[in-house]
């Protein structure tokens, strides 16, 4: 069976290394895989969206219209991801953030200073009315819409620097494309030798990759 | 030290680049000459972490200029060399690729297309097909084959050494930003276990022994100054341009024989094509895909029949006619309409292709 993902983010939260070892794991169980990074010129800062197929069979184009699961972990990311979102998708969020401020045209001069739209910050400019309190402008199309407080959960309970893992623990249960131990190993390998310093960080990765899979259940 | 980089047939999951740098070791390489530029740069990462490794070299360069007339060096100093680029940096290499054009030096550089034009973005494209097949001054006397994935790209950078030393014509690998960055699997293999034997390069310069003497005189020119003479040098070349290029040409023929609609399309675009096959033959279209692999020289004659039985030729390509303007050409004095899906910078999905052959019934 085929299984398209697209995963995005803001730059510097981890989308293409999940995406990476997601992909790894998956030839590592002897199906076919594909994984590509999309990118702009920017380091850190511009959306980061990564491309994923898994499947039985040889796969055809690297890309795809519509994706079976598509990940949004930022209110930018959630708009450039929007077109690949059908009646058939998952669209997992992170529901602890929040909507970016909202630029007024006319008063551009002042708020260009000090609303980067990188920034994502509490607004005003929102409608409370709205069912969804972040104010994020979520699909209104898809099969299922799942918001998981990854980017809380993180910070909280265990350290930001695994929020990637999280939402890699609820894809994978999400999909139930590869199991838990190959994803171990795929991690393993990347982190291997950081693992051998500090052992503690393998408990951590582990522990994140379980809690995001206690925050979904499987829907492909 | 181990002289053999690839020991026997290995499956590996690996990126683009990382294939380019590992078929170079493969394909005997002495040395690769390059400056950084998006989304190629991981070749020379992986080309300088690994060679060491296999007493091979790097240098990085202070352009792409002088990447490419190092690289012309190089090979004129019996090294095997080569480089890669993209995007500007393609445009950079046209002037010593035209040198080594005149001079039939073999060069061999792989290029990851990006979005043009100048430095446009850094993703993907198909946009450098002018480029690669007729960039230069002169007469795109060159081979260019255009890669649509992994195993592609692991073939046709250990064959493009072969052409280049075996026919003197600076040879391009046409891939794309997304075979540079994408993982996927493939099989690596020492080409000497599959029966390929790599053509050994020499010295173009420093010979030893007294020219006209012991040996004979090699004339390296890149400079006539008359009309006549520069015309009788290039007429030799075509000529033997021409005597090559049976040889030289590559294509893939899908379900092209009661083809009533063709797809033409190169590179990972070919993978759309060929995916959206299935699909549409079940909902009873007869659909065939043709797909050239050097798209310099263009195998016209086979275009030509695989659209015999053609009513329509769809030409689908990241860029805008790029790719088509070669496609007419080849088919000139056909009737044939042809209709296209251009998306310059874009890729492009089966889906997208199934529904516009869908639509058009």
């Amino acid at each position: 069976m085929a299984i398209k993902i697209a995963l995005a983010g803001e730059g510097g939260q981890g989308v293409q290394a999940i995406a990476n070892i997601l992909a790894e794991a998956a030839d590592a169980e002897g199906k076919e895989a594909i994984y590509i990074p999309n990118f702009g010129v920017e380091q850190r800062g511009g959306v980061s969206i990564a491309y994923v197929q898994i499947d039985d069979e040889r796969i055809g184009s690297p890309k795809f219209p519509k994706g079976d699961i598509v990940i949004a972990l930022s209110a930018r990311a959630i708009e450039r991801t929007r077109r690949y979102v059908d009646e058939r998708t998952t669209f997992v969020y992170d529901s602890s953030i929040t909507a970016a401020a909202e630029i007024q045209e006319d008063v551009m001069g002042v708020q260009a200073n000090d609303a980067d739209p990188r920034v994502q910050r509490e607004t005003m400019t929102v409608d409370s009315s709205k069912e969804n309190k972040s104010g994020l402008n979520l699909p209104d199309n898809a099969a299922n819409v799942i918001g998981i407080p990854a980017n809380d959960i993180a910070k909280n309970d265990l350290h930001p620097r695994v929020f990637n893992v999280i939402i890699l623990g609820a894809v994978i249960k999400a999909t139930g494309v590869v199991p838990v131990e190959s994803i171990k190993k795929a991690i393993e390998d990347k982190l291997g030798s950081k693992f051998e310093a500090n052992p503690e960080l393998r408990e951590l990765n582990y522990k994140a990759l379980e809690k995001g899979m206690s925050l979904v259940e499987r829907v492909v | 030290m181990s002289d053999k980089p690839v020991q026997g047939e290995k499956r590996v999951f690996m990126t683009g680049n990382e294939v380019v740098a590992w078929a170079a070791l493969a394909a005997e390489v002495d040395i690769m000459y390059g400056y950084p530029i998006t989304p190629q740069n991981e070749i020379m990462h992986y080309w300088t972490r690994m060679a060491p490794k296999f007493g091979r070299k790097f240098l990085q360069t202070e352009d792409e200029i002088s990447a490419g007339f190092t690289t012309v060096g190089g090979v004129m100093a019996g090294k095997k060399a080569f480089s890669a680029t993209a995007g500007p940096g393609n445009t950079l290499f046209q002037e010593p690729m035209s040198m080594a054009e005149m001079m039939r030096i073999p060069t061999v550089v792989v290029i990851q297309q990006r979005g043009g034009p100048s430095t446009a973005t850094v993703i993907y494209s198909q946009q450098e097909v002018t480029m690669t097949t007729f960039g230069g001054n002169g007469e795109g006397f060159r081979v260019v084959y255009s890669t649509a994935g992994h195993q592609d790209l692991y073939d046709y950078t250990i064959k493009s050494f072969n052409t280049a030393w075996k026919y003197r014509f600076p040879t391009f690998v046409l891939a794309d930003g997304y075979q540079a960055k994408m993982r996927e699997p493939l099989t690596i293999y020492d080409p000497a276990e599959k029966g390929i034997e790599m053509v050994k390069p020499e010295p173009f310069v420093g010979r030893p022994g007294m020219p006209g003497v012991d040996r004979p005189t090699q004339y390296l020119r890149n400079t006539y100054n008359t009309e006549v003479e520069l015309y009788d040098a290039v007429m030799d070349i075509a000529k033997d341009y021409e005597a090559a290029m049976e040889d030289l040409m590559e294509w893939e023929n899908f379900m092209t024989d009661d083809a009533e609609t063709l797809i033409v399309a190169h590179g990972v675009v070919s993978r759309a094509a060929q995916g959206a096959l299935p699909e549409l033959r079940d909902a009873g279209i007869k659909v065939g895909h043709f797909r050239p692999i050097t798209l310099r020289p263009f195998a016209n004659e086979e275009l030509r029949k695989a659209a015999k039985n053609a009513k329509k030729i769809l030409v689908v390509e990241s860029a805008y006619g790029q790719f088509l303007k070669l496609v007419k050409e080849a088919l000139y004095g056909m009737d044939l309409p042809i209709e296209t899906i251009l998306r310059p910078g874009v890729g492009i999905t089966s889906e997208e292709i199934v529904a516009r052959i869908k639509e058009g019934r």
